[in-house]
């Protein structure tokens, strides 16, 4: 039998044209799958069954694809910025034709099997053949990292070249004629299959990439039918690369994509390539983790099963999985994401493209968090009784919580929402605190007196993407790689692309990419304000410069003294214009930017700062109070779905629900609009957050007047009509200088304090994770 | 302008909804820009929320103790005529609710 790779289950089509010796032959070309059917000349029943293979794979590629990345992804160009055209965008699935956008004047012509197609200069000849429309497999090539050359598998046959061209790495010419469907292309492609297959082992079927495997799929399509190697095969010691990525070096093929992510998106230089020809191996070259936030990406990059995810080995086939577009919560980016879940259980946690927010990458925490919703959670209406919780009904519990509260004066109840708040719920509790005379209210993240009047004052105004055009940027009180490792990303890209000068004001933090660390004093911050210190002349010199604010100076005493200083930098550096604003507030939670557009910050003459005259506490998934902060005699709710640290000190327990079983609307830092939509069921008797307010609400006599969701919605609509626009981006126009009021207060000289102790434990989820306990155990404050 | 100052003391909250670019809340914006500082000033406790979507028609809202709001459009007036719809939302607040609380 061939030593090769075989699909389980096998999907492909069958049918039965006769002509036998190929496997795949012979889907019948529809046009849905006709990306192939441009292409020209098939003579002979081979190069036919190759052909209308190739069609088929193509159109199954695309398939997976848009199951990879959601059907967003022929929307988005794949942001290639290769052989210097920055601005052609390449889409990679080639199905429908790539398209890019260049002046006419950038353009060449190049001919792909017979057909004339126009593409930038600079593009290579693998995209020209995706502008045409023809598919060429590929290992090493990926669209947001270097070009390698080195797998072969994108070798195509151009006129007047003596041999096969890799495609990848050869930049088309104008005229140049290429073939992808010649006898000597596909001997090229089988040739190079059975090379990878050598030292290849047969075990896709205890492999966890087994079904959604490129190697797996492309030797169905380009790899021969019978293999001739009988020797033994090479195997590599595994390595241990932490936690979270299980490495099977045995399957590895050396396309080095994963080395190449570690160094130019990861920014750490750990992985390399060691030895040469068969005893080449991917590795550490010592015993050392890979330290990064952004580690779990290379599992995705992997082409093949060598790096996969630790903690769901063994646990979960794709093909089991039922996959909803949501968006995740663990920090303010939202980046959007796919939960993969089989029956009531989230199995995994995978990126979906977005080029506006997270390209298609994720952080750690976003993509491993997921086996904390499974543990410690809430599942029944709780009350405390003689010191013990016990389990209590629905309509009792809330009808305990009605009149405690309705026992309590106004002005002595507050009410926290959590880190992990959709609008809705906040929403809710808003309208449900303020129809009960308190005001004062407001997000985790935030402080007690958070000013919510200009939106521009609080998002990322430069946009995440827009971040990456910056070259000078200024952090204030923030590490970036911690806080926003996507955020950081970007303006790594900014460093690298067009060597952006980075200055920061905070706590000494590795940042993975070229910073200056100027101090951790505010002494610094006024003396840039002043003109004084050299970084100003660097932001004012800048044609696109920004500042980077992090939340956690909003615990400062001094924080509007320090904001104050820093609006007044940008102005003098001219950092907020017509055309640009580069004032950005990197946010720490998912809920902060929608509470802050709600209003959800204390109301006019509410009582605010005194914590000790709480009388009645609500709790809507918020944890950052101690239980020494809570007075004793304070009646405290906590809902929510973990019974995580402030859950020890409630009165009564109601059980909400987590953000893969629900349908909540999330704004992400720079202001964006996105959904959550329900994977997986409820856990016990857990209702929807905002519905438990709303029977509260009806219960304490002060009825909510809405009971949809819609209902909701519109409600949103009358407070913050932004949070109706879901998926868009609505920009916040600053005002002028002259419009804002005068601040008080005196920049007072203690250091900034770090805003997250520890990047894998945030949030009730990631604090419940097993993952992330491990992650913490093995690297520490990272 | 002495009402101005009495609109933390009648009011919870005051909304602003605006498009960032079009005709129709022109007014509203210049009302903003020239009024957002004064007002901010004479009651720097009060959240003055300004919210902006494209597309949305200009409009003020408040919202008075125990959650009741009251909302004006102000497409088509001038800037001293949303002046003095606010001053209307001050002066005409609702009074008298008695408390919910025992």
């Amino acid at each position: 039998m061939a030593p090769r790779c075989r699909r389980y289950p096998l999907p492909l089509p069958r049918s039965s044209t006769g002509s036998g010796s190929r496997r795949f032959i012979s889907s019948p070309v529809d046009s849905s799958v006709a990306a192939g059917s441009g292409v020209a000349g098939a003579k002979g029943s081979t190069s036919k069954a190759l052909n209308s293979g190739v069609a088929w794979y193509a159109g199954i590629r695309g398939k997976l694809y848009e199951r990879k990345y959601g059907s967003d992804f022929y929307k988005w160009g794949s942001g290639a910025s290769l052989g210097g055209v920055r601005h052609a965008r390449v889409a990679s699935m080639p199905a429908v034709g790539a398209k890019f956008d260049a002046k006419p004047e950038d353009c060449i012509e190049v001919s792909v099997d017979g057909k004339d197609v126009t593409v930038a200069k600079g593009m290579t000849v693998l995209q020209a053949c995706e502008v045409a429309g023809v598919d060429i497999p590929r290992f090493c090539y990926h669209p947001r990292l270097s070009i390698a050359g080195n797998c072969r598998m994108c070798l195509v046959e151009v006129e007047k070249t003596p041999k096969p061209v890799a495609s990848c790495a050869m930049p088309a010419l104008p005229g140049m004629k290429i073939k992808t469907t010649t006898p000597l292309v596909k001997k090229a492609r089988e040739g190079v299959m059975e090379f990878l297959l050598i030292n290849h082992p047969l075990d896709c079927p205890i492999c966890d990439q087994g079904g959604e495997c490129d190697l797996q799929d492309q030797s169905m399509v380009y790899g021969s039918d019978r293999g001739r190697f009988i020797e033994a095969k090479r195997s590599v010691t595994d390595k241990n690369l932490g936690p979270l990525v299980k490495t099977v070096m045995t399957r590895c093929i050396q396309c080095t994509r994963c080395v190449r992510f570690a160094s130019e998106i990861a920014g750490v230089q750990d992985l390399g390539v060691l030895g040469r020809g068969g005893a080449e191996e991917i590795g550490t070259y010592v015993e050392k983790l890979m330290v990064s936030e952004l580690s779990g990406n290379v599992i995705d990059i992997c082409p093949v099963g060598a790096l996969t995810s630790k903690p769901s080995a063994f646990t979960v086939r794709s093909w089991e999985l039922k996959s909803t577009e949501s968006v995740d919560v663990s920090d303010a980016i939202g980046a959007n994401i796919r939960v993969d879940s089989r029956g009531p259980e989230v199995m995994r946690v995978i990126p979906r493209l977005n080029e506006e927010v997270n390209e298609e990458w994720i952080s750690d925490k976003a993509r491993f968090a997921y086996d904390g919703l499974k543990r410690q959670r809430l599942n029944e209406p709780l009350i405390r009784r003689e010191g013990q919780l016990e389990p209590i009904s629905w309509p009792q519990a809330l009808k305990t919580v009605a009149e405690a509260a309705l026992k309590v004066n106004p002005d002595e109840m507050a009410a926290i929402a959590g880190k992990l708040s959709d609008a809705e719920s906040m929403m809710a509790l808003k309208d449900f605190m303020n129809r009960l005379g308190c005001e004062r209210l407001w997000v985790e993240g935030n402080s007690e007196d958070t000013v919510a009047d200009l939106r521009s004052n609080y998002l990322v105004n430069s946009t995440i993407a827009g971040l990456e055009n910056t070259d000078a940027c200024l952090l204030v009180g923030t590490e970036l790689r911690i806080e926003a490792p996507l955020l950081n990303h970007r303006l790594r890209k900014a460093v690298r692309n067009s060597r952006a000068k980075v200055g920061v004001i905070g706590p000494e933090t590795e940042l993975h990419l070229k910073a200056e660390h100027l101090g951790n004093s505010t002494d610094i911050l006024a003396s840039i304000a002043e003109g004084k210190h050299p970084f100003a002349q660097t932001l004012s010199s800048a044609k696109f410069p920004t500042i980077i604010v992090g939340s956690g100076v909003l615990q400062r005493s001094d924080k509007e003294a320090v904001l104050a200083a820093v609006q007044t930098i940008a102005h003098k550096a001219n950092v907020i214009r017509e055309d640009w604003n580069g004032y950005n507030f990197l946010l720490l939670n998912a809920a902060q930017a929608a509470g802050l557009d709600l209003g959800f910050v204390p109301g006019s003459r509410a009582p605010v700062g005194d914590k000790k005259s709480i009388k009645f506490l609500y709790l809507l998934g918020a944890d950052d109070l101690t239980p020494e902060d809570i007075p004793a005699d304070a009646f405290v709710v906590y809902q929510g779905h973990h019974g995580d640290r402030s859950a020890y000190r409630a009165d009564v327990i109601l059980p909400g629900v987590a953000y893969t079983e629900k349908e909540g609307t999330y704004e992400n830092t720079e202001g964006r609009t996105q959904q959550t939509s329900p994977a997986v069921p409820t856990v016990g008797d857990a209702r929807d957050d905002w519905k438990i307010i709303r029977a509260l609400s009806e219960i304490a006599g002060v009825k909510l007047p809405y009971d949809t969701l819609n209902g909701v919605r519109a409600r949103m609509l009358a407070v913050a009509p932004n949070l109706f626009r879901v998926d868009e981006l609505e920009p916040a126009t600053p005002l002028p200088k002259e419009s804002l009021p005068e601040t008080k207060g005196k920049l007072d000289s203690s250091p900034f304090k770090r805003a997250v102790e520890n990047f894998y434990m945030t949030d009730p989820i990631s604090r419940a994770s097993k993952t992330m306990a491990q992650c913490t155990a093995a690297y520490g404050r990272s | 302008m002495a009402w101005r100052s009495k609109l933390s003391q009648s009011l919870r909250e005051l909304r602003i909804h605006m498009c960032q670019t079009g005709v129709a809340s022109k007014a509203t914006r210049e009302f903003v820009v020239k009024n957002y500082k004064d007002l901010k000033t004479q009651n720097p406790r009060l959240p003055i929320l300004i919210r902006e979507c494209s597309g949305i028609q200009p409009r003020l809202w408040a919202r008075y103790d125990y959650g009741v709001e009251r909302s004006i459009p102000l497409d088509g007036l001038s800037e001293p005529e949303i002046n003095a719809k606010l001053e209307e939302l001050v002066t005409t607040a609702p009074k008298g609710k008695t408390p919910i609380h025992a």
